[in-house]
């Protein structure tokens, strides 16, 4: 059975992404997706979403939660 | 062999004394670079303020272990890390199932099935709100929710993720790769109300 080149192309695509393929699954991947706008569209989300999710993710620190810690110091002789 | 006089002894305790304040003050700078860490390895806001405090109470008390010119933030988290897993494994035991995982196209799909193809397919992830994606990364079990934090939103190295969590390096690429489908899953259920299995 001849293996569906979108379903590999998803396999490989955290590892693409993470630069964790060899560079002749890297060239294979980039062959496909320079043919398939159907994985080069879901790709490109994954680049995004992966910037989107560390930016909604980024909490500041509550500013009292500061204090306590600094109070949590050694106090000096 | 040196003697120990008085002088010997009030120069090493001053020593000692920079050094434990120049310790100090590098961890509490670092503290926003691993609360954002701390906040979505603890389940909720609160937990994390009182996980904050627990950590860095015992680096303060700690703070000989650690080896000047290390990873001070890495050291930092490891800490933080062990104490929310002896917290976490009281509270929540390991499910006796793995989670069902879909592949890596399921998220996307499952945004343009429900909103239809979108104009500019950069704009996709936008349909996700910050409050998904919040929710969404607390749904992941513990054990991928770790990885997937330390990595993708604390920017830790595969080696300083398995160094802090104690695991080898190849599992924490596997917990990576499917906490992140995980991860993508949650979102499509935060999203659009996705079912497992569907």
């Amino acid at each position: 059975m001849a293996v569906d080149p979108c379903a590999k192309c998803e396999e490989v695509l955290q590892p693409y992404l993470d630069r964790e393929l060899s560079d002749a699954e890297m060239m294979e991947a980039e062959a496909h997706l320079e043919l398939c706008s159907y994985c080069r569209k879901r790709y490109r989300f994954e680049v995004n979403l992966r910037r989107y999710v560390r930016q909604a993710a980024a909490e500041e620190m509550p500013p009292q939660l500061k204090e306590k810690l600094s109070a949590l110091r050694t106090p000096l002789l | 062999m040196s003697e120990i006089t008085p002088e010997t002894d009030a120069r090493r305790l001053a020593t000692e004394s920079r050094d434990r304040v120049r310790f100090e003050e590098e961890a509490l700078e670092l503290s926003d670079q691993v609360y954002r860490v701390a906040r979505h390895l603890a389940g909720s806001r609160e937990e994390a303020e009182d996980l904050m405090q627990e950590a860095y109470a015992r680096a303060f008390r700690s703070w000989r272990s650690f080896t000047p010119g290390t990873n001070l933030r890495a050291w930092l988290l490891r800490i933080l890390t062990n104490l929310n897993i002896d917290r976490g494994r009281k509270k929540q035991r390991t499910p006796d199932t793995q989670p069902l995982e879909e592949g890596d196209y399921f998220l996307y799909n499952k945004l343009e099935e429900s909103n239809g193809p979108a104009q500019d397919e950069e704009r996709v992830v936008e349909r996700l709100s910050q409050d998904d994606v919040v929710s969404a990364l607390s749904a992941v079990p513990h054990d991928f929710r770790d990885v997937v934090v330390l990595v993708d939103i604390g920017d830790f190295t595969y080696a300083d993720a398995a160094q802090i969590l104690d695991i080898p390096i190849g599992t924490v690429m596997s917990r990576l790769h499917r906490g992140r489908r995980i991860l993508k899953r949650e979102l499509a259920e935060e999203a659009v109300g996705a079912t497992d299995g569907r």
